[in-house]
């Protein structure tokens, strides 16, 4: 057991990272304890082909199960898996119950998706006492209350207190500090940290970084003239410089962009094949973008070959939108730059950012058509309001009808959970604060 | 002892300063078993499998672990 001074310097953080572990599956389990006993996952449908494992037990994992992989290729390593639908509406429910136990211990808590979150403990310190001690008592209180284990990392920055609650798993607990940190996180490999991608390492590697100890001690000004920002941000990352923040309670970051995938029920090799399925993506935009009361000007969009290659492509517009029409206008136009159907489409998905808040009034164009704008915007406001009184279905485009199973699926109302960024909409500032 | 989860509904009072008392807890086969006290009152996971306020029960000289799990009760059954 480590018994050391966390702030030993004033401006000494105690910074929880606390993971429920395999949070979906688990939350499962502790619906059903007999899936204990058997190798289990949550996943997607199989039949729409959104089958992806999404989280798996001890036993999945034993077996060779990885998370993000295909249900197909979990199948193959483990025959006798059992896979189990998503239950959304429960995981967002028992994970707000975890957090409002963190709640009782700080107000400063940070979400990182819903099953992680950041606590920072620094001022609660003179109010409950050792940091130890209180990370020891909500792992408790957590596996008393909602039957649920979790890893708790501790440190004085929050990426040191993510790569300690990731170091033991299941109920894992370290506490990584200025005295042991050379020991515990530099020999980790560098992927371990947060913003190394396959890409990323793929780079580092070429020159000679595997961990993030040789990450920490490569010269920054190589990192910076490699990366940009970015190489600047990694090393202070494995040097333990991290001096961001956590959220206050509460607190909304302003959205960076809204955009919605979809991995469609059967390949499609044509563009005018995936103009209804990219319809129904852009009016979704649309909708969330007119609920938020955004428009934004620039439009991206990304797809998936049947070969599981990804690619994307992004354009700047002349004028803000948040009509679904136009923003489809624009996707077509892109995908048909910059791809040619040599491979069928098995994943679309667009997004629209350069946000800002809809002002009352426009800029007129003296190149765009207005009228066609002002009608445009009136269809998808009309449809907004007829789904939201008589349901998604009550309503569609005639063009959706042509592949009816294609096009048959809600990316609004069936998408609750958006993943979310370190950065959240803060800029990165190497060795500042967010 | 193997215990089994099973939904039931339950009769209770809703205070006038916001709390809830279960009273009777309704069976399958329309019999009701009252509530006689109320040992404690507290947020737990059970063993059978969910979680939530868990109310410690005395229903006819014995105990049993009646459930507020999100918007409906459980009881912790000896009968599967």
């Amino acid at each position: 057991m480590q018994h050391l001074e966390y702030n030993e310097l004033m401006n000494d953080k105690i910074i929880f990272h606390i993971d429920i572990n395999h949070c979906y599956a688990q939350i499962e389990e502790m619906f059903h304890p007999q899936l204990r006993e058997v190798p289990m996952a949550v996943g997607g449908h199989e039949e729409k082909r959104h089958g992806i494992i999404l989280a798996k037990n001890g036993l999945a994992k034993k077996a060779g199960v990885k998370t993000g992989e295909s249900l197909r290729e979990a199948y193959r390593h483990c025959p006798e898996l059992l896979i189990i639908p998503p239950h959304y509406d429960a995981y967002l429910y028992y994970t707000s119950e975890v957090k409002k136990i963190y709640a009782q211990y700080s107000d400063c808590i940070e979400s990182f998706g819903l099953d992680e979150a950041w606590i920072d403990y620094t001022h609660s310190k003179q109010l409950f006492g050792e940091a130890e001690a209180i990370g020891h008592a909500i792992q408790d209180q957590i596996l008393r209350e909602l039957g649920l284990t979790v890893s708790v990392g501790i440190s004085w920055n929050k990426i040191f207190a993510k790569l300690g609650s990731d170091f033991k798993k299941p109920s894992g607990f370290t506490i990584i500090t200025k005295e042991n940190y050379k020991d515990l996180v530099w020999p980790l490999p560098a992927r371990d940290l947060l913003y190394v991608g396959p890409a990323t390492e793929r780079k580092l590697y070429a020159r000679g970084i595997r961990t993030i100890g040789e990450l920490a001690q490569y010269p920054v000004m190589h990192l910076k003239k490699a990366f940009g920002v970015v190489g600047e941000m990694l090393s202070d990352f494995a040097n333990g410089r991290d001096t961001s923040s956590v959220s206050k309670q509460g607190i909304q970051t302003p959205i960076q962009s809204v955009g919605n995938a979809m991995t469609m029920i059967h390949d499609v090799d044509n563009l005018e094949d995936v103009r209804p399925v990219y319809y129904v993506l852009a009016e979704a935009i649309a909708s969330r973008m007119k609920e938020a009361g955004v428009e934004g000007d620039v439009i991206h969009i990304s797809f998936r070959t049947a070969k599981l290659n990804w690619c994307g492509k992004q354009r700047k517009i002349a004028q803000p939108t948040n009509v679904s029409e136009e923003i489809l206008k624009e996707i077509m136009s892109l995908l048909e730059e910059c791809y040619d159907f040599e491979e069928p489409l098995r994943a679309v998905g667009a997004s629209v950012s350069g946000l800002r808040f809809t002002r009352n009034h426009r800029q007129l164009s003296l190149l765009q058509d207005e009228e066609k704008h002002e009608k445009a915007l009136r269809i998808d406001e009309a449809m907004d309001a007829i789904r939201a009184q008589f349901g998604f279905h009550s309503v569609c485009r005639a063009c959706m009808l042509l592949d009816r199973p294609l096009t048959d699926f809600n990316p609004k109302g069936d998408h609750v959970i958006h993943p979310v960024g370190y950065f959240q909409g803060r800029k990165m500032i190497p060795n500042g604060p967010l | 002892m193997d215990l089994y989860k099973r939904y039931v509904d339950v009769v209770l009072i809703q205070k006038k300063s916001g709390g809830i008392v279960p009273l009777y807890v309704c069976w399958e086969n329309g019999k009701k078993y009252k509530i006689d006290r109320i040992i404690s009152a507290e947020r737990r996971a059970s063993p059978v499998g969910g979680c939530g306020m868990r109310y410690a029960c005395m229903i006819q000289g014995k105990r049993r672990n009646l459930y507020l799990e999100k918007d409906r009760w459980f009881i912790e059954s000896l009968q599967p």
